[in-house]
């Protein structure tokens, strides 16, 4: 089975990397898809040009421009052009976004037929939205979509997010160091321990600490151990997760990571996270200066630049690291998060020995159509249109569009060796890499997503941020967290938020 | 005076106020005695548990008072000091003075939002111009980062934003003040320190409490500057009041206890702003 | 001791000049600066330390879908929602300071200064909470996104402000001009039109001004209550403002965004000089 999808990929994959035989009426129209041309599909542009939705006018809200935002502004161009159809679209700062949808829903009303915003919105705003019609559903272009994605995107076996981007977390780190044979023999010599792609968040540590603050490569600048997200804010919170996954899901345990699904007692102040914390506060030495509050823009800057030996939050980095113009391309590598050689089993009150790794399926743009809109026809049309085969290959190259790779064709490294000029080497890490952890990891930890979720994780964001600025020591940050949370839980109604959790707990130990 | 004309003068503005405020108001105090959340839209009733909550159960809120206390009693006096001399200044004669008088207003002109971005730029640690300078004398100071020079940067750039409104408002306050005093004053033989302490201070003494009045409140309302410079950072060590209702309120949707948080605030400053009214009067006032 | 004075005099007002003008100056040698010459450390001068670039500043009128943001129609937007509503604060506001000042209210408890202190107070309360009443309120209205709801909205933001103000210049001029000008003969609003209002000019233009200012750079009331028919100023600097932060486009827009209200001060400025001389005016 699993062959045949795979089959089925390269085939797709290969015609789009043979490409320039469908140059075609609508890559001359459109050049935003001259390397593909026009690919048949059910919302194509060949497609969509038989639609006519001539005066009807299509309303979103989108990301600023240029992440989400120009690609949303430039399909709706082209939607507009083949259909007929005038779309409107304003633009939000990620940290509003969530605001602005759910303002206008609160109170009854749908000025948007469309809104962006973070997948893990969707026990929030599901009941404001309308599902994806099975039609959709069925396409083709859908059954492309890895299976982790589909289900970040559905709810309850329902999908309720319309699949246009793809995110997740990995490890990014210079070749230039690690894979450097002079580097390797003198980090032997002075630690007596092997360079290599750190397995561990505490080998992570060691190499990052170890590279701090020198300049390895001779650019006049100094560089340090790494870039990371730290900043307090909800994409702060997500790397501190990616930090904790291996530490506290255990295999051996289902039924809870964030919550002991049973009696809804948060976890988040076990030692798994203790530790976890520990680490990153730890990191506070190897970042560079104001790395305390870099924001994903700022860790994009400072590793896409060169600054940073390691950094590993959303794709961005590593996609700014391999532009044309940037001073580090093809030296950089992908590498699954990290992992740690114990993890916490809450059963026992233990330490599991041995090791243990969990990816975390992060979050990551996702868009919905509203269901009070009068226009959920030409919702979807657009949606699918974003979606298809031709924007999408046009899309994942452009870094700064924000869109990253989430269909099983795009993990193909002939697509990124041709079209972006990536070194063969690096291109197959990447597929590899990533369709690994989408479509083969088991032990997965998914984004909190209850009701009242930006509650939690405004709380964790408050709890680590206190501990990384020394204000409180990890466990006591923790067990602030968990006191919160445990108010929050209360006051939400537990049986609602186990409702909810339970599904996501389902996604996490594999029960679909 | 009749009794029409008064209403006359008065009500135009009065009434347009009421009538477009009257629904937020009365809805807001409504809303605080809900749970209005995002699971529970909608105004159910729940009576004062948000005002119990925030009195027993919520030490950020008090702890961010107290932050906003500092900061904006400090970012007040340092506009009200410079702002006056500044005033002082531009008032007598001077070289350039137009070009001094315009200048000096330009800061409060820009839209905080985006000039704070700016600042941003400015205090980078890595990047910016200040540290710069700084790592000639081999520092690199943590504007950012750290929980007391975060205080500091805070102010720096509030006090760049707003100096210039306490100087317009001295400024003009000056620039309409009578001659004769000053005349008498000269006549009498006195030196430019004299005339400052016994003729020009009482006489913008009503123009100082209202300046100083108004800009406490629009400095306890800091906002702009928290949610760009440090949202709030590092940890928690400037956020204020009005950016933790923000969070509450926008952020994690906690719209009732927001709106509870809100009117606590707003009842807390008028008792406060009253209490320092006074105050002022009675210091300013007991000089002439 | 006047040499020391001179030079203390001098030294402080350069020293705050420079304060004043420095962030200008690197938003401006910024708006010049792509990704590349801001990740490396603090450069200045363009073609010295840099090269230049016009991305920053070209953004600002490319739609979208071009990765840029069209800052020229929410110009306009601002400009006229800034204008109708300081101008609407400022009249009703000065008239209702007029009657605080010269006469006696009371209704029940209720007095003058309560009624003062009950228009500033508006200014208290953080926006965050009155998002959703007003939001409700101008849909209700139909006037959700639309040029008019916004400048009622700013109206409770404004007025205060002009009424406070104005109610301290009011103090200032002396009761006896308007009894002179009442027992000549004038009625009540000859007599605030033609006697006492002249004397508080120096007050009106620095309401207006303040006015002026908080109506161009509120952020938040224009981003709840608008959608995509109308976009003020801030807002759409603000849509560029995604998860790479473009300083170079920031600082271009922070620039152009001060640049009408610089003109404000000049005509400001000019004004208030005048006002000293009609000043002692009886």
């Amino acid at each position: 089975m699993k062959k045949t999808m795979y089959a089925t990929g390269l085939v797709v994959a290969a015609t789009l990397v043979a490409g320039t035989a469908n140059a075609d009426k609508w890559s001359d129209q459109f050049p935003h898809i001259k390397n593909t041309g026009d690919i048949a599909g059910e919302c194509s542009y060949e497609s969509m040009s038989k639609k006519d939705y001539s005066g009807r006018t299509l309303t979103i809200n989108t990301h600023a421009v240029p992440v989400i935002g120009e690609p949303t502004a430039l399909h709706g161009e082209q939607f507009s052009k083949l259909t007929g159809a005038t779309v409107n679209i304003t633009h939000t700062p990620a940290g509003d976004l969530y605001a602005k949808a759910m303002v206008p829903f609160q109170t009854g009303q749908a000025p948007y037929d469309i809104v962006f915003g973070f997948s893990n919105f969707i026990r929030d705003w599901k009941q404001y939205l309308e599902p994806v019609p099975a039609k959709y559903v069925n396409m083709r272009q859908m059954k492309d979509v890895t299976k982790s994605h589909i289900d970040v995107a559905s709810w309850d076996g329902q999908m309720i997010q319309f699949p246009i981007d793809g995110d997740r977390h990995y490890l990014k780190y210079r070749k230039d160091v690690i894979d450097n044979p002079e580097f390797q023999k003198k980090y032997k010599a002075d630690t007596g321990r092997e360079l290599r792609v750190p397995r561990t968040w505490k080998e992570y540590g060691q190499i990052a600490a170890y590279f701090n603050a020198q300049d390895w490569d001779n650019d006049g600048e100094l560089e340090y151990g790494a870039a990371e997200v730290m900043a307090k804010d909800i994409l702060g919170s997500a790397a501190f997760f990616s930090r904790s996954a291996a530490y506290s899901k255990n295999p051996n345990t289902p039924g809870g990571f964030y919550f002991d699904l049973e009696t809804m007692t948060p976890l988040i102040n076990n030692p798994g996270f203790v530790e976890a914390l520990t680490d990153w506060v730890e990191a506070t030495k190897y970042v560079p200066p104001g790395g305390i509050n870099f924001s994903l823009g700022d860790e994009i800057n400072s590793f896409g630049g060169g600054q940073a030996l390691f950094s590993f939050s959303w794709d961005d980095a590593f996609v700014k690291a391999m532009e044309d113009d940037s001073p580090i391309k093809n030296k950089v590598g992908v590498a699954p998060l990290p992992g740690a050689d114990r993890v916490w089993n809450r059963v026992s009150g233990k330490w599991d020995e041995g090791y243990n790794q969990a990816p975390f399926i992060v979050w990551g743009w996702a868009a919905g159509v509203a269901k009070k809109s009068d226009d959920h026809d030409m919702a979807f049309d657009y949606l699918c249109f974003f979606a298809n085969d031709a924007n999408h290959q046009a899309d994942i190259a452009i870094g700064r569009f924000g869109v990253n790779p989430f269909k099983k064709s795009d993990f193909v490294p002939e697509i990124y060796v041709e079209r972006q000029g990536w070194d063969q080497e690096i291109a197959e890490e990447y597929s590899q890499t990533l369709l690994d952890m989408e479509e083969k990891s088991t032990n997965r930890v998914f984004p909190l997503r209850v009701a009242g979720t930006s509650q939690f994780t405004e709380a964790v964001a408050t709890g680590t941020a206190k501990a990384l600025a020394g204000q409180l020591s990890p466990q006591e940050a923790l067990d602030e967290v968990a006191a919160e949370w445990t108010k929050i839980v209360k006051r939400v109604g537990a049986d609602n938020v186990r409702k909810a959790y339970s599904a996501g707990v389902a996604l996490e130990d594999n029960l679909n | 005076m009749n009794f029409k004309h008064k209403h006359i003068f008065l009500l135009p503005g009065l009434l347009t106020l009421l009538g477009i405020l009257i629904f937020p108001i009365i809805f807001t105090v409504r809303l605080s005695l809900s749970s209005w959340d995002s699971f529970y839209p909608g105004l159910d009733f729940i009576g004062l548990e948000n005002y119990v909550r925030l009195f027993t159960d919520d030490l950020r809120f008090w702890e961010s008072f107290a932050r906003l206390s500092f900061l904006s009693v400090t970012t007040v006096f340092l506009q009200y000091v410079i702002g006056f001399s500044l005033a002082l200044m531009v008032w007598e004669d001077i070289k350039f003075q137009r070009f001094f008088r315009v200048l000096f207003l330009i800061p409060m002109m820009s839209t905080p939002v985006i000039m704070t971005v700016i600042w941003r730029t400015v205090f980078h640690e890595s990047l910016g111009p200040v540290n710069d300078f700084f790592s000639l004398f081999d520092m690199a100071p943590p504007w950012l980062s750290n929980e007391y020079l975060s205080l500091v940067t805070v102010i720096t750039v509030e006090v760049w934003q707003w100096t210039p409104f306490m100087f317009l408002l001295m400024l003009a306050g000056l620039l309409s003040l009578p001659k004769e005093p000053f005349l008498a004053a000269s006549i009498d033989g006195a030196g430019p320190i004299r005339k400052f302490v016994y003729v020009t201070f009482p006489l913008m003494a009503p123009i100082s409490i209202g300046a100083i009045i108004i800009r406490l409140i629009e400095a306890s309302k800091i906002m702009d500057t928290v949610y760009v410079l440090t949202s709030g950072g590092p940890g928690t060590s400037t956020e204020t009041s009005s950016y933790y209702i923000f969070i509450k309120g926008l952020r994690e949707f906690q719209m009732g206890y927001s709106a509870a948080l809100s009117f606590t605030y707003l009842i807390i400053m008028i008792i406060s702003l009253t209490v320092i009214a006074n105050v002022l009067v009675k210091i300013f006032i007991k000089k002439a | 001791m006047t040499f020391i004075y001179r030079a203390l005099k001098y030294g402080f007002v350069s020293v705050w000049s420079m304060f004043v003008i420095a962030p200008f100056l690197w938003a401006l040698s910024t708006s010049f600066k792509d990704f590349n010459s801001v990740t490396g450390s603090a450069t200045y001068i363009p073609w010295v330390d840099f090269e230049p670039s016009l991305e920053g500043w070209k953004v600002l009128v490319r739609s979208p879908a071009q990765g840029g943001v069209n800052i020229v129609e929410p110009y306009f937007n601002s400009i006229f929602v800034t204008c109708s509503a300081s101008l609407i604060s400022i009249i009703l506001g000065t008239l209702a300071a007029y009657a605080l000042s010269r006469f006696t209210f009371k209704a029940g408890f209720i007095k003058n200064n309560d009624i003062t202190f009950f228009f500033i107070s508006q200014r208290i309360m953080p926006p965050v909470v009155l998002s959703i009443p007003f939001f409700i309120m101008l849909g209700f209205l139909g006037l959700l996104d639309s040029l008019f709801g916004l400048i009622l909205v700013y109206i409770v933001l404004l007025m205060p402000i002009a009424v406070w103000i104005m109610v301290d210049f009011f103090n200032k001029v002396p009761r006896e001009i308007d009894e002179t000008a009442l027992i000549d003969g004038c009625n009540p609003y000859q007599a605030f039109y033609k006697v006492v209002l002249p004397n508080s000019i120096p007050g009106l233009i620095v309401a207006g001004l303040f006015c002026m200012i908080f109506g161009w750079t509120d952020f938040f009331f224009a981003f709840i209550l608008t959608f995509t028919e109308v976009q003020l100023l801030p807002v759409a600097i603000v849509a560029l403002n995604s998860s790479i932060t473009p300083w170079w486009s920031l600082s271009a827009s922070a620039l152009v965004s001060v640049a009408p209200l610089i003109v404000v001060a000049f005509l400001v400025e000019r004004y208030l000089s005048k006002g000293n001389l009609s000043g002692a005016l009886k």
